[in-house]
């Protein structure tokens, strides 16, 4: 085998395993450590915004059955608190970005909404009556 | 594999990490918009800056007023000053819970522990006090010149027009805060303007003999002769001095305002809970960052309380209107930082317990090692708070912290 081709041989191998370090690392490697690092922020800007999201439901409704100066006082601080939602946009937008599935941001959705679940039903658990 | 294609490899890895890492720290990026959204939010709740909120027509009083703030002969009978509680190096306050009043030693916690009697209440900083739209005095607002009644418990014998004089006439006559009970006192116990004059009297005569130069200066600053000085002139330049030492100043918050200075990203965050899901705004808005009205918060009691056996009605004492049962005047904001601890009777040592109690008192409530009364006014307090308890959202550990590092921001 010639140098020139052994050279072109390795300048190959080079390249496939740059090729197989990128797809393992955008693929993989950048969604896994993405999801380690981000999850708990993402869990609970989850909650944190259906939280301000209730919020503004009810403040917009107070500001119908009883207007007043406080009520829409309410109204525009819970109008800021809508920002919330904004952080949570903006991080589902990037993990996105970083290789994160729509389907795998909808499971830590679920999953989230489902910590509080789990919560009512081991509260159940300790007191539901047994016969 | 060669020394070129190891070199290839090494850059090809180098290229994935900074590729990983910027994707990774966009992430963290900057929201612009922010500072301008907050910005716009401050000054629609009533900011105004330093400078403007400054008002003192008697500013040449003030020297003397110092003199006359820091001297022990206020007291008619005690050993004690205005200065003694209202200390800088615990934010114009006294460090302390309940304030240690007259028969004590020291200052701030040695006084505490030196036998002084305590008050029922946290002793207020006075910063700001007398400021331009600043009417509400005192926790229960027993001075309250909020609107054209101009209440307070001298009815329709105000000693002054201006709130904070008035204020003034009051420490000096309260037993156990700055007046003993002794023979003289107990003859004039009873609340009538006779036997309150005679008290004054004797407080301006005292005053008179044993600070008999700065009484000189006042009496010829206000073109009179020395006797005929009375309490309300000396309470005159104590407001003047008040007015003068702990107005407010330019703070990092102002600067942010004007654009001269940026906050940090926590500051920034905790700027948008203030004005946002928190709802603090709501209470805490106007150019001292309150209301100056009153707002039942469940802190937890702390010492004896104004009803006794650690009950404190409150706003109640002042108007005994059962509306008022448990309500405060919502405390102003500047210098926060420095005026721990904090709530009426100082039962919360820090900010961000300060903040939890807005929302989630029953995470500082021990309700299971207190005694029964206890516990049942805490549940009153509870019941009562409905308004606060509706109007301020719930905040995670990260808005707390960022919370506490945007009331930071109102310090100077």
């Amino acid at each position: 085998m010639s140098q020139r081709w052994s050279k072109l041989l390795n300048v190959l191998n080079v390249m496939a395993l740059v090729i197989i370090f990128f797809h393992t690392a955008k693929d993989l490697a950048v969604p896994f450590v993405a999801e380690v690092v981000y999850r708990d922020r993402y869990v609970e800007l989850v909650f944190q915004c259906d939280n301000v999201m209730r919020d503004h439901f009810i403040a917009k409704n107070q500001v119908f059955t009883a207007p007043s100066p406080e009520s829409f006082g309410r109204l525009r601080a819970a109008e800021v608190g809508l920002l919330t939602c904004h952080d949570y946009d903006v991080l589902r937008k990037r993990l996105i970005a970083l290789g994160l599935s729509e389907n795998r941001l909808a499971q830590m959705g679920l999953e989230a909404i489902e910590e509080r679940a789990k919560d009512v039903r081991t509260f159940v658990e300790t007191h539901e009556i047994r016969y | 594999m060669c020394g070129h294609s190891w070199k290839l490899m090494k850059f090809a890895i180098s290229l994935l990490l900074i590729i990983f890492a910027l994707c990774v720290s966009a992430l963290g990026a900057d929201e612009t918009a922010f500072p301008q959204i907050l910005r716009k939010l401050i000054m629609d709740n009533g900011f105004t800056p330093a400078n403007d909120l400054y008002l003192n027509p008697d500013e040449g009083l003030a020297p003397i007023g110092k003199v006359i703030f820091e001297s022990k002969k206020l007291s008619l009978n005690g050993n004690i000053s205005c200065q003694t509680c209202h200390l800088a190096k615990f934010g114009s306050a006294d460090g302390i819970p309940n304030a240690a009043a007259i028969a004590g030693e020291g200052e701030g916690p040695e006084r505490l522990l030196s036998g002084a009697k305590l008050l029922a209440r946290n002793t207020l900083p006075l910063w700001g006090r007398g400021a331009k739209g600043f009417t509400t005095f005192f926790w229960d607002g027993k001075v309250d010149f909020s609107d054209s009644k101009r209440f307070s418990q001298f009815g329709s014998n105000q000693p002054s027009e201006d709130p904070l004089i008035t204020a003034v006439h009051l420490p000096v006559v309260e037993i156990r805060e700055m007046l003993d009970e002794d023979d003289f006192v107990r003859a004039r116990k009873q609340e009538s303007v006779d036997s309150s004059k005679d008290v004054y009297d004797a407080i301006a005569n005292n005053l008179k003999k044993f600070e008999p130069q700065a009484s000189k200066t006042l009496a010829s600053y206000l073109r009179k002769s020395v006797s005929q000085l009375t309490y309300a002139d000396y309470a005159r330049s104590i407001a003047s001095f008040i007015r003068s030492e702990f107005r407010i100043k330019e703070t990092r918050l102002e600067r942010f305002v004007k654009k001269t200075e940026s906050l940090t990203s926590e500051e920034l965050r905790g700027g948008l809970v203030f004005y946002g899901k928190g709802r603090c705004v709501i209470c805490h808005s106007g150019p001292h960052f309150s209301d100056l009205k009153f707002h039942t918060v469940p802190f937890p009691q702390l010492g004896f309380g104004k009803n006794g056996f650690g009950v404190d009605y409150g706003r109640f004492n002042a108007t005994l209107d059962p509306k008022d049962l448990y309500k405060f005047r919502t405390p102003l904001l500047y210098n926060v930082q420095k005026t721990a601890p904090y709530g009426h009777s100082g039962s919360l040592a820090t900010i961000e317990e300060a903040i939890i109690a807005h929302f989630d008192p029953l995470r500082l409530a021990n309700l299971s090692s207190v005694d029964a009364l206890t516990r049942h006014e805490f549940y009153k307090r509870m019941a009562l708070s409905s308004e606060t308890a509706t109007t301020v959202g719930f905040l995670s550990f990260d808005d707390i912290a960022d919370l506490t590092h945007f009331l930071k921001t109102l310090s100077f």
